[in-house]
């Protein structure tokens, strides 16, 4: 009974952890080169020498580019107390008019400083308050940084925020405005427009993926107990001993090697953490080797495969049959042309799968809804589905090797696959 | 059909709608310990209420993990009726945990979906029309919660592709765990499609995907057999009928629906239904129910008999043409001059226009028509690409005009033919023109024929049938209208 107590705080602590987006980076924030470090010189240079910079952090997703800035900023606010604010804004909200841009930095204002926030308020008034508020700023010495996420989203339209804040640092040169560019695409700044970018110039960090090193340090500390916690010593002894043998197994090593191959970025891990701790024996209360396999075992599943393997057979036949028109070299086909070929193949070889049009607009149907199949044209036109073109998306060789796996396929089906003229 | 996964409780409806205010756990009650016997009784009897998603069951409960734990975001995926929707609410509720629910597929746009998930959660705000409100406002509800972990669950997802903003709605939905920082919000989604639609919309954590396979045949047969008054009889009808029809499809709900009259055709023989059947009555119920087996494996669903069987009243009074024998198979609820703008739709959209002077010509019909039939080859392939174009082409576009002439010309036929009745012929020709764009109005709702579009050189509407020539012909056969001589064959 005590057992399972125990296993369930320590379950309950392990996936605090693991589900912080700021945890697991505020590990590897001591190491001398890490971005952390980068960034926070390249904020505090220019916030005590009162200058203005644009930043812009680039990496894949999940590389912790929000939780490095995340910790940056709480850092620096610990050290300079009431001389930062911060407004956050997200491409994707915050760019479709421009209103929406100006509103949201107004009540990011409004808040940190208990004005009263009018919802009403027009682009032009907004556009105003955010000029005094800068003025007072300056003339206060505060500093103001705009952490823009999603920031290729912000280079696509009219650019009218950015060309406004890049103007406002031209214009108030003597505070210190930054911009936090954190965006996930290529060259997003090469699609700046002129006017843009003839204000614009820029640092960039880069994010990669953590070192090996890195990665082993992270994982000992992210899953290991820690003694001073609520938790009998006892016990946080024998389950940090168990996960030392876990990890020095070469069945773990290979599983990790395989994970990181395909994703090696922090918050992948994380994932793959935080399932294999879900899958914690409740009883004992100890992270057992199998429980890092099942969660390898959930994680590597293939969508696709699946729903080929779970088709019914007739839903198999009209694969094929698309998948014969495709070899024909017909440029487009439509229910009517495949159910054509669906009757040809029936006539030819009189199997029991001979089944009427209706139904057959059913599977037809299903094959759809699983986007094993999808239209071509656009949607629009009040078209029967029978006369829209399709195209097929699936391989030849995942329909291959779905026939060969499907244990009541008939061996028809498979002939007519792979020989692919049947006359 | 099909768009709810089907779950053996009949009272599920209710549930659902229950299911959306959230209940509340009782703050009394510290976090129950999975292993007390109580709950694990209760945990047996949701297993056993869903056969064959133990391991998704199971999986979603440790993933959903002890209560106020934080949890990552979760994608429950599967074909339809799986038993996605019904499970995460189920287990939610037998976790005892607070949760909102909101499909996306009963809210058809972006404001609808905001304001149903701040009103469950309490808001007030009433309004919310653009994303970043939405954001602020849930970020509001959420903390006035004061860290209580609620769970959203977002169902058919794959439906917001659809609409007008969809792909930024989708995107934002996606993103919200890592919008809502800390928030004590738990995220769900349930879809149809797999994670692989999603990929380029996830923000830095992809949620954890969880898959519901389809029902294996096994498990298909498991849970057609739950609460069956007679097992043993419908084991035996099962072992006769399942394996044909799960070679058709192998969604539960289209086989359970399939199988229900089929049932019933079986147990006509017996006299006593709690009877358990032996070998020689096997078989001999096989023998009965074999020729119905094959026609309900052919058929999406099936008309009871009794709507056959009172058509009186159906068919309009005069006429004199529509005789019985026309009729055998199916009568068409619908009026004579209903039946004529059918056909001349079908016409209209099959024939070509330059052909309607040639065809409905001042003798009506193109009885004596002759033409001379060149077969040569190049005509044969020409005719060939021709008839392949019709086939992935569909039916062509008419203006209104030229389906009222069609109209006209072909009841000008009919006049002609019973011309032996002079005043009746006049009485018919008045009756069938009267109201025809009331009737057409009636087609085009019940989809027989569809408005498609404006053309754009003339600006008025254009039509098309979307009946197919078997149809055409039977409504022409219950008007004794000789189709065939005026289509036109390439």
């Amino acid at each position: 009974m005590a057992g399972s107590v125990q296993a369930s705080v320590a379950l309950v602590q392990l996936r605090e952890r693991l589900c912080s987006r700021t945890f697991a980076h505020s590990l590897l924030q001591s190491s001398s080169d890490s971005n952390f470090r980068k960034l926070k010189f390249h904020i505090s240079s220019s916030i005590s020498s009162a200058c203005s910079k644009v930043l812009l952090l680039r990496g894949d997703k999940g590389s912790g580019k929000a939780a490095v800035v995340e910790l940056v900023l709480k850092d620096l606010k610990a050290e300079h107390p009431d001389a930062i604010s911060v407004v956050k804004l997200y491409g994707l909200l915050h760019n479709d008019d421009d209103n929406s841009a100006l509103e949201e930095i107004a009540r990011q204002l409004c808040s940190g400083h208990e004005f009263s926030f009018s919802k009403t308020a027009s682009l032009e008034e907004n556009k105003e308050f955010l000029m005094d508020m800068l003025k007072e700023y300056g003339l206060a010495r505060k500093t103001v940084v705009f952490v823009l996420h999603e920031f290729h989203l912000f280079t696509q339209g009219k650019q009218w925020l950015l060309y406004t804040l890049f103007d406002a640092m031209e214009t108030f040169t003597s505070q210190s405005i930054i911009i936090v560019g954190l965006s996930c695409l290529e060259g997003s700044e090469q699609q700046l427009e002129k006017r843009v970018r003839s204000r614009f110039s820029s640092c960039t960090l880069l994010f990669g993926p953590p070192s090996e090193e890195d990665g082993r340090r992270l994982l000992e500390q992210l899953l290991h107990l820690q003694k001073d916690s609520s938790l009998p010593s006892k016990y946080v002894v024998e389950f940090n001993s168990r996960l030392h043998k876990i990890f020095s197994d070469k069945k773990f090593k290979e599983i990790l090697s395989s994970f990181a191959c395909a994703d090696g970025s922090i918050n992948h891990l994380l994932r793959f953490l935080f399932v294999a701790s879900s899958y914690m024996d409740m009883e004992s209360g100890h992270l057992s080797l199998q429980s890092f396999e099942s969660a390898y075992s959930l994680m590597k599943r293939q969508p696709k495969f699946d729903s080929l393997h779970d088709l019914s057979i007739l839903e198999l036949y009209f694969l094929v049959c698309m998948h014969r028109l495709q070899c024909k070299e017909e440029t487009s086909y439509n229910f009517n042309s495949v159910m054509k070929e669906y009757k040809a193949i029936q006539d030819a070889y009189r199997t029991s799968d001979n089944y009427s049009h209706a139904v057959c607009l059913r599977a037809f149907e299903h094959l759809l809804d699983r986007e094993l199949i999808s239209f071509t044209d656009a949607k629009g036109r009040n078209d029967s589905i029978r006369f829209r073109p399709v195209k097929l998306l699936v391989s030849s060789r995942e329909l291959h090797d779905s026939l060969k796996s499907n244990p009541s396929c008939p061996a028809i089906l498979q002939k007519l696959l792979d020989h692919e003229s049947y006359m | 059909m099909g768009k709810q996964p089907k779950t053996p409780e009949p009272e599920r409806r209710t549930t659902r709608s229950a299911a959306s205010i959230s209940p509340a756990p009782t703050p009394s009650k510290p976090s129950a310990p999975p292993k007390t016997p109580e709950v694990s009784s209760s945990l047996r009897h949701l297993l056993s209420g869903f056969p064959g998603r133990k391991s998704q069951i199971l999986d979603l409960i440790r993933l959903i993990g002890p209560l106020n734990s934080p949890s990552l975001p979760l994608l429950l995926y599967g074909n339809a009726s799986t038993g996605k929707t019904s499970t995460v609410l189920k287990v939610l509720e037998h976790l005892n945990r607070p949760f909102v629910y909101v499909s996306c597929r009963s809210c058809h746009n972006p404001r609808i979906l905001f304001e149903t998930v701040l009103s469950q959660l309490g808001s007030s705000h009433k309004q919310c029309k653009k994303m970043p409100d939405f954001l602020n406002y849930l970020r509001e509800a959420l903390a006035e919660r004061n860290k209580e972990m609620v769970f959203l669950v977002f169902d058919s997802i794959e439906s917001v592709r659809s609409w007008d903003t969809g792909s930024k709605v989708l995107s934002l939905l996606l993103t919200l765990y890592d919008k809502l920082q800390n928030d004590g919000a738990g995220l769900l989604y349930i879809s149809r499609s797999t994670p692989d639609a999603y990929l380029l919309r996830f923000g830095s954590f992809q949620p954890i995907d969880l898959c519901f396979p389809d029902y294996t045949f096994e498990e298909i047969h498991s849970i057609l057999m739950r609460n069956q008054a007679n097992p043993k009889l419908y084991s035996s009808f099962l072992s006769v009928v399942l394996k044909p029809f799960t070679r058709v499809t192998r969604r539960i709900d289209e086989l359970a629906s399939a199988l229900d009259p089929l049932y019933k055709k079986y147990c006509e023989p017996l006299t006593d239904s709690t009877i358990t059947p032996d070998e020689a009555m096997k078989r001999r119920l096989f023998d009965y129910v074999q020729p119905h087996l094959i026609a309900a494996l052919n058929q999406t669903f099936t008309i009871p008999p009794r709507a056959l069987k009172d058509k009186s009243g159906i068919k309009r009074q005069g006429s004199g043409i529509g005789n019985a024998t026309g009729l055998r198979e199916l009568d068409f609820h619908m009026s004579v001059s209903a039946k004529y703008l059918l056909i001349s739709a079908f016409l209209a959209s099959r024939n070509p226009a330059t052909l309607d002077a040639a065809l409905f010509d001042s003798t009506g019909g193109c009885v004596g028509r002759k033409r001379k039939r060149k077969s040569s080859q190049s005509s044969i392939d020409k005719n060939n690409t021709k008839a392949e174009e019709m086939l992935t082409k569909g039916p062509g576009t008419f203006p209104l005009e030229r389906l009222l002439a069609i109209f006209q010309c072909i009841t000008s036929v009919l006049e002609e033919d019973s011309s032996l009745n002079e005043e009746k012929a006049l009485e018919n020709s008045i009756g069938l023109m009267s109201d025809v764009l009331l009737q057409l109005s009636t087609l085009c709702n019940s989809n027989f024929l569809c408005k498609s579009g404006n053309c754009p050189l003339e600006g008025s509407v254009r039509y098309r049938s979307m009946i197919d020539e078997d149809m055409a012909l039977k409504v022409a056969r219950s008007v004794n209208f000789p189709l065939s001589n005026y289509v036109y064959r390439r």
